[in-house]
């Protein structure tokens, strides 16, 4: 029997630990390596630069200081990177916030017994299932500044001001493709968040109304502690996801990705395979994945400290 | 009194005092209502734009087309040969998911139910996986695939999805392996059950919505996933649906014809729409599941 129980184990795990260690943890770990060098991708010549990818991403040619919000102007070596970087962090925080800021509203409406609601929670949803490329050509068209659904929209209602706005131009693009993301968003939290919200028994929620609770207080002190557990993975996932946005924002113009929407992903994409910048240095894309990894490391061990806790039983 | 009489009336009142009811609570409709509006809309609306002429869309925005142009849709589906594309993601999908399942099941139940030396390392090795984003493996991946001659191949693109999707199914499947019991195993192993038997007759069913959740989320992801096959593929015949529909918005802003990239866009969300509205239940379920748990 044990002799069985071994190969079996064996024969059962080994084809997925062989996979995934050839195609996924070798190729993370040859990403670091590759970090360290210099390389084009033709032929074999790759030098070895240390962490000279590192400091040149890093890098601060100078400093404007002024004495207007928010104080420091840098100017960096690589501005396509820290753009990227500002990007991708304002889809991680804010996208974060109006998204759960949504996602709990859309819960609490739905939970409190109104009719349809898993018509609405099945609508809300239906975003996810669809795929990202088609929805960004769907903003794009929402989005578009001659003939888009919102530029009409806001001439009906009269804002022909309002409505020449560019939507995708340079200054707004970023939170354009930040609420079409939200949108899809919002409909896979709101599900995660709304069976959570359900499996608190009800009398929690009398209890705390006999105490004389108003609606914040009971979100904050009885809805909040006990969907800690899901809410914990609903936002590192959220945060995990928000960090590795590709799809979205690299087709919402079309033809190229917006310098103001792009994200550390694209970057990456680009400098390591870029097709219309021939760019083709892979050292330096890899550093770019190396310091994506790190803030992924960074954010999962804060948020697991934020969110430690005993779990809750119910009696 | 005449029974039957009073049954109309019955009904009537009672559906007046729901509705009343309901009303009250009115302020609780407005956003899921706007928000469902707003989805619904989207979706007729796309249908009518891919519906119109080039023109049509600047002049009348918001009419119905005055004559459903479906050639947009013989041109999207030609220009971009959606028929091979689909084809291409029947194989491509189908295959991933399969070998997903062979993969992760049997290494799930390893893992989770036999607690051996390393067990604990190796999940955790694979599930730590969900934190590592794909920029991180394109590079290398591309040159490894290079190398072993399955660049700009399906089979290459179906090895690099089920590698992918691992540590997620690794996730799901290890926490739902290890909320079954154990009675049955035993049971069976004291009828003389061999181990595989008792994997294959008595795990495995159990086990089975886990399976179909993670199918269901596979399926979705992989059919819908356009960026990795813009990095690994180039042969335009061997396109998946949603990377051929990346190829139509290319091209499109050379030719202007926004008509026929809605066209392309209908042609690929309505089969993943229709296909929710049968499944939706299910696919909802299995995702609260996987958190709950």
């Amino acid at each position: 029997m044990y002799k069985g129980r071994r190969l079996l184990i064996v024969t059962f795990l080994l084809p997925a630990l062989l996979m995934y260690t050839v195609f996924f943890v070798w190729p993370a770990l040859q990403s670091m390596h590759l970090s360290l060098f210099e390389w084009s991708g033709f032929g074999e010549a790759k030098t070895f630069v240390g962490l000279r990818n590192f400091e040149e991403l890093l890098d601060i040619i100078e400093i404007d200081v002024d004495n207007q919000f928010p104080f420091l102007h840098p100017t960096f070596r690589d501005q396509l990177f820290w753009l990227s970087v500002r990007n991708t962090l304002t889809y991680v925080f804010l996208g974060g916030v109006i998204t759960f800021s949504l996602a709990f509203v859309l819960s609490a409406m739905l939970s409190s017994g109104i009719r349809g609601k898993k018509f609405f929670r099945a609508v809300i949803f239906a975003p996810n299932v669809v795929a990202v490329i088609a929805l960004s050509q769907l903003w794009g068209r929402i989005y578009n500044p001659r003939h888009g659904l919102l530029r009409n929209f806001l001439l009906l209602l009269g804002q022909d001001e309002l409505a020449k706005t560019s939507w995708l131009g340079p200054d707004h693009v970023l939170m354009s493709t930040l609420v079409a993301m939200s949108w899809i968003w919002v409909g896979f939290n709101l599900v995660l968040l709304l069976s959570a919200v359900e499996q608190i028994p009800k009398d929690m929620f009398d209890a705390a109304k006999v105490d004389g609770a108003n609606p914040f207080q009971i979100f904050a002190y009885v809805t909040i502690p006990l969907i800690w557990d899901v809410l914990s993975i609903a936002v590192v996932n959220f945060g995990i996801t928000a960090l590795k946005v590709f799809e979205f924002p690299y087709v919402i113009k079309g033809l190229q990705a917006p310098k103001e929407a792009t994200t550390m992903a694209i970057r990456n994409y680009v400098v390591g395979f870029g097709r219309r910048d021939p760019i083709y240095r892979l050292g330096y894309a890899s550093a770019i994945a190396v310091i994506m990894q790190i803030l992924v490391i960074i954010l999962i061990v804060v948020f697991a400290r934020l969110f430690r806790r005993e779990t809750i039983e119910y009696s | 009194m005449n029974q039957k009489a009073r049954t109309p009336n019955v009904k009537t009142r009672q559906l007046t005092s729901a509705l009343l009811k309901e009303l009250k609570r009115i302020h609780l409709y407005i956003l899921p209502v706007l928000w469902a509006l707003f989805n619904i809309y989207c979706v007729i609306w796309i249908t009518l734009t891919s519906l119109k002429t080039n023109r049509e869309l600047a002049t009348n925005p918001w009419g119905l087309p005055e004559a459903p142009q479906f050639e947009n849709y013989t041109r999207a589906w030609e220009s971009a040969n959606l028929g091979l594309a689909f084809r291409n993601s029947v194989i491509v999908t189908g295959a991933s998911v399969l070998l997903i399942l062979v993969f992760c099941a049997p290494a799930a139940y390893a893992l989770s139910r036999f607690k051996f030396k390393g067990s604990g390392w190796l999940t955790a090795l694979f599930i730590a996986g969900a934190g590592v984003p794909a920029a991180m493996l394109i590079i290398p991946l591309f040159g490894l695939t290079q190398n072993l001659g399955l660049n700009d191949s399906l089979p290459g693109l179906i090895l690099i999805y089920s590698v992918v999707s691992i540590p997620f199914t690794m996730f799901v499947l290890t926490g739902f392996y290890s909320t079954l019991p154990s009675e049955f195993e035993e049971a069976a192993r004291i009828d003389g059950c061999t181990e595989f038997g008792v994997f294959w007759r008595v795990m495995l069913p159990l086990v089975s919505p886990g399976l179909i959740t993670v199918a269901i989320f596979n399926f979705v992801t992989i059919w819908n996933e356009y960026a990795l096959a813009l990095v690994f593929l180039q042969d335009p015949e061997k396109l998946p649906l949603a990377r051929a529909l990346y190829g139509i918005t290319s091209s499109m802003q050379y030719t202007g014809d926004w008509a026929s990239l809605f066209a392309a866009v209908v042609i690929v969300m309505v089969p993943s729409l229709a296909v929710y509205a049968l499944l939706s239940e299910r696919l909802i379920e299995g995702i609260t599941a996987g958190a709950l748990k």
